[in-house]
């Protein structure tokens, strides 16, 4: 391996005597910097005004009790505590887990499975794969709304098919035991595209070498899939499960369409009873402590899938 | 011409570029012109539109002034509302649902209006069916002005009785349970045919209450009657309808039967012997490609009593100055006889003075006993009682009440399972009005 060559912007690390390593900072000329500060800015407005900014202010108001139209009085963390024996709240986070723990390994099943089809050069693969993003692409109210009359018991189209092999539907939405799933399959549906995409890309970045390699070493396929695709996959992997758990702990509006939460509070999830507290009972103290809280469990179930990161993702092709 | 940049000029282009698309954008705010007269009001169909606009040519008209409306949709508007107040955009007068108004009075969102009314000679609070003045007070003052009020009434399809042999019901004489249920149980033939819609929600169900003598709000108790024996009577017939019965179309999810349009939408198939429902979806039914009409509600052991609901105009509390005069002006002008005529005549709804009620016309033949029913001619009438926390009570019914209709749970476990959270809620509301008091 060639020797590094220094230059002004990769100066050699200076020891100190008192610490470690001290990486001198290359010098910048000043308009560069103020170059860079001016097209991050917009981001970083973008950032404080619609992200930071709304979380400490809901880390503010979560300390208050406000209803909106009297002043807000502060109540330290007793919103906190009333969450505690709310079976509400605890109920709508047990919906969001299930929904979570259920949907997104099916949806990363069915992603892959597609993507590994659509890996195999068929012909018109542009068109697939522009189908297979329809339901992605489409919005997602929309698309409740169409799956609320598949579902319909007596006369749509699932029990329709269902019926044809002398299977008795059930009532899918109305039914205690069928409507979480219901709700689930339904973004299954909604949301493979994403991953196929994002799975495809990757699988389209391993080199072939690899897989002639292992065809020479009379490996099968499936040892193929498990020993050269999967870890190379993994980053892939890794980003997709990452967004779409984030993205099925905030699940609302198709629950919202599909189910209105019912029966019951069978489907409601977490962020629908936040929009309930604040907006329809004008707890916004209490919204906004049951949001913190959502925020906590996203942090640490990210943090975590980092952590697992560093033994599970491989980056070196 | 050169195509090449210096990214010195580069970046003064990007900087002004970007300093003239916030000048754009802040000159491009919109808002109602100084001076004008601004009221908001929800509005989710054309036909609701044109009524709107009529009004702001109305109060133009009569003021002299520019009128700006803010029209939402209806689902889409409370919440609207809600922000607009925090935020001090709401517009000087806004429509308010009756249900909502304790709900805004006791949280200080709305100012009181009797000082103005008690100041201003000119208008005579009378003139308003007394219905709507309860709808519209809370603890005892006057916070909003009516503009629609009328009680539910039953809706019949008359082609499809005279097609079963059956006699139209009496405009007059309200059918008793028994017979209404005999009739219901009679006139379905489920899959083609079905006695009776409504909706599975608290506010069908508590017209049923009020003619068993039951009720969901106590005002002398810290908790709720709906667990009392006449109103679980009524709970138990209406849910007897839905299951036992089968004489109600088959709930085929929640979202749509739980909106107020579906027993509308199951009655205008033409395959419902009956319905439930306001005066307020003449206008709707008038689409219908069969006979029918209307009659008073199905008089319980306490007699006709369904829920006389009411929507009303109110003045936010951050109105205050001139504006608060141009505020109650305009508020009289929205609710004046001849902006009522002009709603009425539309076919929108039973107007809230008794002096535009001649301007709700037929048909359907009978719609005069709308007024009748206010003024306690024919049958009778309750205004819906409501607590300051009703969207807490509403969405923890509207959670387990279906469980009952879907056959789930019984009735009676569904209710003793809801009453110890629905006598907090209780308790909270008497603590809002002790407080407001």
């Amino acid at each position: 391996m060639a020797a590094p060559t220094h230059t002004a912007a990769t100066a050699a690390p200076r020891r100190t005597p008192r610490g470690p390593l001290r990486v001198r900072r290359p010098r910048r000329h000043g308009s560069e910097t103020l170059a860079a500060w001016l097209f991050l800015l917009p981001s970083l407005a973008g950032f404080l005004v619609f992200t930071a900014g709304p979380v400490i202010a809901a880390g503010v108001i979560s300390l208050l009790d406000w209803n909106l139209f009297s002043p807000p009085r502060f109540i330290g963390l007793d919103n906190f505590a009333r969450l505690g024996p709310d079976d509400t709240f605890w109920s709508a986070l047990g919906n969001t887990a299930y929904f979570t723990f259920v949907s997104v390994p099916l949806t990363l099943l069915v992603s892959l499975g597609l993507a590994l089809l659509l890996n195999q050069g068929l012909r018109r693969m542009a068109v697939f794969r522009s189908l297979l993003l329809l339901p992605y692409a489409t919005i997602t109210v929309a698309v409740a709304f169409v799956w609320v009359w598949l579902y319909i018991p007596h006369d749509g189209l699932i029990n329709a098919v269902l019926g044809v092999f002398g299977i008795d539907g059930p009532a899918w939405l109305i039914s205690d035991d069928w409507a979480m799933p219901a709700l689930i399959v339904m973004s299954v549906w909604k949301s493979f595209g994403f991953g196929m995409v994002i799975f495809l890309a990757g699988l389209q970045a391993i080199p072939q070498q690899l897989y002639e390699a292992a065809k020479v070493d009379g490996a099968s396929p499936w040892r193929t899939f498990r020993e050269v695709t999967l870890p190379l996959l993994s980053p892939s992997v890794f980003f997709t499960v990452v967004t779409s758990i984030i993205g099925s702990f905030q699940v609302f509006d198709q629950a919202l369409v599909m189910t209105d939460g019912g029966p019951g509070t069978s489907t409601t999830t977490l962020v629908m009873y936040i929009y309930r507290t604040g907006f329809e009972n004008y707890e916004q103290g209490y919204a906004a402590a049951q949001s913190m809280v959502l925020f906590a469990f996203i942090v640490v179930i990210t943090a975590a899938q980092f952590l697992l990161q560093r033994r599970l993702v491989h980056y070196d092709l | 011409m050169s195509a090449s940049f210096s990214r010195r000029a580069l970046l003064k282009g990007a900087a002004l570029g970007g300093l003239a698309t916030t000048g754009a954008l802040s000159g491009c705010s919109s808002g109602p012109p100084p001076g004008a007269a601004t009221w908001s009001m929800w509005s989710s169909s054309p036909e609701e539109q044109r009524v709107w606009t009529d009004f702001g040519h109305y109060v133009e008209r009569r003021m002299h002034i520019r009128s700006a409306s803010t029209l939402t949709p209806s689902d889409g508007y409370p919440t609207k509302l809600d922000l607009q107040l925090v935020s001090g955009t709401a517009s000087m007068v806004t429509a308010l649902n009756g249900w909502l108004i304790p709900t805004y009075a006791s949280r200080g969102a709305h100012r009181p209006l009797d000082d103005l009314i008690a100041a201003d000679p000119d208008f005579d609070l009378d003139d308003f069916y007394p219905a709507i003045r309860s709808i519209s007070s809370f603890a005892g003052r006057t916070y909003a002005i009516g503009f629609d009020v009328a009680p539910t009434v039953l809706y019949y399809n008359k082609t499809l009785l005279e097609r079963n042999g059956v006699d139209p019901p009496s405009p007059t004489e309200p059918m008793s349970w028994d017979t209404f249920r005999h009739l219901a149980i009679e006139l379905s033939k489920p899959k083609d045919q079905y006695g009776f819609t409504c909706s599975p929600t608290i506010d069908d169900l508590v017209s049923w209450i009020y003619c068993a003598g039951g009720n969901v709000v106590d005002g002398d108790r810290d908790t709720s009657p709906l667990d009392a024996p006449e109103a679980m009577q009524a709970i138990h017939y209406v849910v007897d309808l839905f299951t036992k019965d089968r004489a109600t179309p088959p709930i085929d999810n929640l979202v749509t039967q739980n909106a107020s349009g579906a027993a509308l939408a199951n009655f205008l198939q033409g395959n419902v012997a009956f319905m439930q429902n306001g005066p307020w979806q003449v206008l709707n039914v008038r689409k219908a490609s069969f006979e029918w009409d209307i009659v008073p509600f199905p008089a319980g052991p306490a007699g006709s009593r369904p829920r006389v609901s009411g929507s009303s105009f109110a003045i936010p509390s951050g109105v205050t100055g001139d504006d608060l005069d141009l505020a109650w002006r305009l508020l009289k002008t929205l609710t004046s006889t001849g902006a009522l005529d002009i709603y009425a005549r539309a076919g929108r709804n039973n107007p809230a003075r008794l002096s535009a009620a001649s301007a709700f016309e037929p048909p359907p033949a009978n719609l005069g006993i709308v007024q009748r029913i206010l003024k306690g001619e024919v049958a009778g009438g309750h205004p819906f009682d409501v607590t300051t926390n009703w969207n807490r009570v509403r969405l923890l019914l509207a959670q387990d009440l279906p469980r009952a209709f879907l056959g789930q749970k019984s009735a009676g476990d569904t209710i003793d399972g809801v009453m110890p959270r629905l006598n907090a809620l209780m308790r909270q509301h008497r603590d809002a009005v002790r407080q407001a008091t």
